[in-house]
């Protein structure tokens, strides 16, 4: 069930009308029951495997709690390599597989390992990591066990962060299960604008991008170098639009309900360097893999080669995290390279500022760093969008050698993408630099703000893409 | 009391907002609707006339395939009678089949040709979705109705809205009222001119095996053969060349022939016809022939349909 079909916004208006009906008590249930109606609106079989993870998750906890010593270890160890397992045979098995045949080929030896038809259950990257924050709170001590098999089901199946995140950790979740969440007329309007705020990037900006994209980089050998840039950058908003439309779909629709889910996306790409990007791009994925692996590792409190390595290492995993490809490898070890050089020539660049008077020109600076980090997250996302490492490569080389107009079938097409685009620039341009200025939507004039608010919806009527319409993120 | 003031405050604003979304929704809607229907080119243009105007004796139906292959000087030469191409890029089978059901409600044709591509049959959402291009005719032709909704499950929600059925179209409304787009996209017909030869014309194979079909398809191409034969309109199914080496004869027009065959309709293959394949400067691409290509293909369309009349026991074979 996609967030942007009009079953969803039945079963969004059936499910809250329900939970605000009914007894505190039972909303749990209720909200169980339409997290599995909703996962099996996809796949019904794969609530099987999601089950097996819930089941293993949730008697590690409770043995964790109830152990000392190295048995709390082997409980952790257990939990992780189950997670993992799953994981690893869905994502990851005929990848491996696939490099092992190559590898043995190239030594003259045949893999007789089978490859497998397997379907990746929707959203199992999202959900895994999820459980395991569980299981690794648990273990550090900072989260009671949750004795409710119930509950614990729901943490991990809420049905508005199921399949594509925000991944939440049990601290900020776990509690918002017990506690009384009123009817507040103004949260559950606010979570609507939310809502369709997200609903707007995903189908208006996201989706017309994805026409575009999609026709240049599967046909990548019809095309020029500037054609190839300009499908590249409306690639970065079409990734980012459809991410962040999802993820404030998923918040508004908790939101509504009373939940608070922890904020995924915050401008990205008015970032001054890729540290900042990754702060504020895909927040709760980057504050996961800092919480559980760079600080596993040592993070910086280590020599600064070994720190260096951490951060690198870092990102390779969260590029292999989303996606079974020699792509996304790349993609994650080239933001990675460009963490660890930004830190290498922190200093040289503060001088090379200096020399060439831009920190009396703060403005300039700052439009100079906001440019460069999107150029240099626009490069990787060749990596993340093309269909083979062979692709990008062959993308990249025709950017720089070949020349000609840009291509676009109809002006329709390039008019609405800019449209979106621009419309998307100025909403956030006005969040970044004048925070404290009210929102169309906010507005306290209800004339303006229900005007702003069927305004968009109008938009979305008008030039939405109502076909077709798949979440990125799902994939992983 | 709290609870009551609540409700009103909630109903309230819920009226207020709804208003201003109706209001808002029905009077761009009537504006839209308004310069669609008084376009007088471009391809929204062309749909109009075919569902609601033309009252040609021979009209042909199909895709970009269609518009680009049937020259209306050709058929009108050789049949002594007036000709329409309803041909529309990216349409297939019911967007052609609903543009018939509006053309039989008016009146009744005396020869249809239906242009029959390469993997008609073969299981493409895209093809639902393109239904699109029908929206704006559901509120005024009931007849098309049932194949509009096979769009989706939801479609009939969707049509609430009047804005919806404009959706994707404003600048292509906004270009079919322009002057300069009568000069610029001029057709004859329904016929596109395309004075184009192909600068790098590579012949690919396409080697076949058979693939899902999609049963609505079939269904609806059965219907529309039907209701043809009842409406005693002499039809042909016609799939016009390619510039490209089938390895067998596609399978959707291999199912489509023995379709065709059932119903005595007759079906002409020039997909693998040696001729085009070897005149590379008939195509403007390899799926559109170029004004030389179109001419001398309606000719040869042409000789079949008058041979197929005089021998009718040759029907469902190929040129």
């Amino acid at each position: 069930m996609l967030f942007n079909s009009i079953h969803f916004a039945i079963f969004f208006v059936v499910v809250t009308t329900l939970y605000f009906v009914l007894a505190h008590k039972y909303r749990w249930l209720l909200l169980l029951s339409a997290s599995c109606y909703f996962y099996m609106a996809f796949v019904p079989v794969y609530i099987l495997i999601l089950g097996f993870t819930i089941v293993v998750d949730y008697f590690a906890g409770i043995y964790l709690e109830n152990s000392s010593g190295k048995q709390r270890k082997i409980y952790l160890i257990a939990s992780l390599i189950a997670n993992i397992g799953v994981l690893a045979f869905f994502k990851y098995y005929n990848f491996l597989n696939d490099n092992l045949s190559v590898l043995l080929n190239g030594l003259g030896y045949q893999n007789s390992i089978p490859r497998l038809s397997i379907l990746l259950p929707i959203g199992l990257s999202f959900h895994t990591f999820q459980a395991m924050s569980y299981t690794i709170e648990v273990y550090r001590g900072r989260q009671p066990a949750e004795r409710n098999f119930g509950i614990y089901a729901l943490y991990v199946m809420f049905y508005p962060q199921l399949v594509a995140g925000p991944i939440e950790r049990p601290q900020n979740l776990l509690h918002q299960f017990y506690e009384k969440h009123p009817f507040d007329y103004e949260r559950i309007v606010s979570g609507l604008r939310q809502m369709l705020w997200g609903l707007f990037k995903k189908i208006v900006i996201a989706d017309r991008l994805a026409i575009y994209v999609n026709t240049v980089y599967n046909n990548a050998e019809h095309h020029n170098g500037n054609t190839l840039v300009v499908a590249t950058i409306f690639f970065a908003f079409q990734i980012y639009c459809d991410f962040s439309g999802y993820s404030d779909i998923a918040i508004g629709a908790a939101r509504v309900m009373g939940f608070k889910l922890m904020t995924n996306f915050n401008r990205p790409y008015f970032s001054r360097n890729i540290s900042e990007f990754w702060k504020r791009w895909h927040i709760s994925l980057s504050t996961w893999f800092k919480d559980y692996l760079y600080i596993s590792l040592g993070g910086n409190r280590v020599s600064i080669p070994r720190w260096y390595f951490n951060l690198f290492f870092v990102f390779l995993v969260s590029g292999l995290w989303h996606g079974a490809n020699w792509t996304f490898l790349i993609w994650g070890g080239l933001n990675g390279l460009y963490l660890v050089f930004a830190l290498m020539t922190q200093h040289f660049r503060k001088g090379v500022d200096k020399v060439l008077g831009l920190t009396n020109l703060p403005g300039l600076n700052r439009l100079l760093e906001i440019s460069t980090t999107f150029i240099l997250a626009c490069f990787a996302w060749i990596f993340f969008r093309a269909n083979s490492v062979h692709d990008a490569f062959y993308i990249i080389r025709k950017m720089f050698t070949s020349r000609g107009p840009v291509y676009f079938q109809e002006p329709s097409m390039i008019i609405y993408a800019l449209f979106g685009i621009v419309f998307l620039i100025c909403v956030e341009w006005r969040q970044e630099f004048s925070p404290h200025r009210v929102s169309l939507l906010n507005n306290p004039h209800w004339l303006v703000r229900n005007l702003a608010c069927a305004m968009l919806i109008v938009l979305i009527l008008l030039i939405g893409v109502f076909d077709g319409g798949q979440f990125i993120y799902f994939q992983f | 009391m709290k609870r009551k003031i609540l409700l009103i405050y909630i109903a309230k604003n819920a009226i207020l907002f709804f208003a201003i979304l109706l209001i808002l929704d029905w009077s761009i809607g009537a504006i839209l609707r308004k310069f669609y229907f008084t376009q007088e080119s471009g391809f929204l243009y062309r749909t109009t006339y075919a569902l609601e105007k033309t009252d040609a004796d021979i009209l042909v139906f199909g895709s970009s395939r269609a518009n680009h292959h049937y020259s209306p000087s050709v058929f009108e030469n050789r049949f002594n009678e007036s000709f329409y191409n309803a041909g529309r890029d990216g349409n297939f089978m019911f967007y052609h089949y609903a543009i018939l059901q509006g053309v039989l409600k008016r009146y009744t044709p005396k020869k249809i040709i239906l242009d029959f591509i390469s993997d008609e049959f073969k299981v493409d959402q895209s093809n639902y979705d393109r239904l699109s291009a029908l929206l704006p005719y559901y509120k005024t032709h009931p007849e098309i109705r049932p194949v509009v909704e096979l769009k989706g499950p939801y479609e009939r929600l969707k049509l609430l809205s009047d804005i919806y059925p404009f959706n994707s179209s404003l600048l292509s409304i906004a270009v079919g009222n322009a002057e300069f787009n009568k000069r610029r996209m001029g057709d004859v017909k329904g016929y596109i001119i395309s004075n184009d030869i192909w600068a790098n014309p590579q012949l690919t194979e396409q080697h076949q095996s058979p693939y899902e079909l999609d049963t609505n398809k079939i269904k609806v191409f059965e219907s529309f053969i039907r209701d043809c034969l009842s409406h005693n309109i002499e039809l042909s199914v016609v799939t016009s060349p390619y510039y490209r080496k089938f390895d067998t004869t596609n399978y959707s027009i291999r199912v489509g022939k023995d379709i065709a065959a059932r119903y005595k309709v007759s079906f002409f293959d020039f997909s693998t016809d040696t001729f085009f394949v070897s005149h590379p400067e008939l195509f403007a691409d390899a799926n559109h022939l170029n004004n030389n290509g179109a001419t001398i293909f309606g000719n040869r369309v042409a000789d079949s349909m008058m041979i197929s009349r005089r021998h009718v026991s040759k029907m469902g074979t190929g040129p």
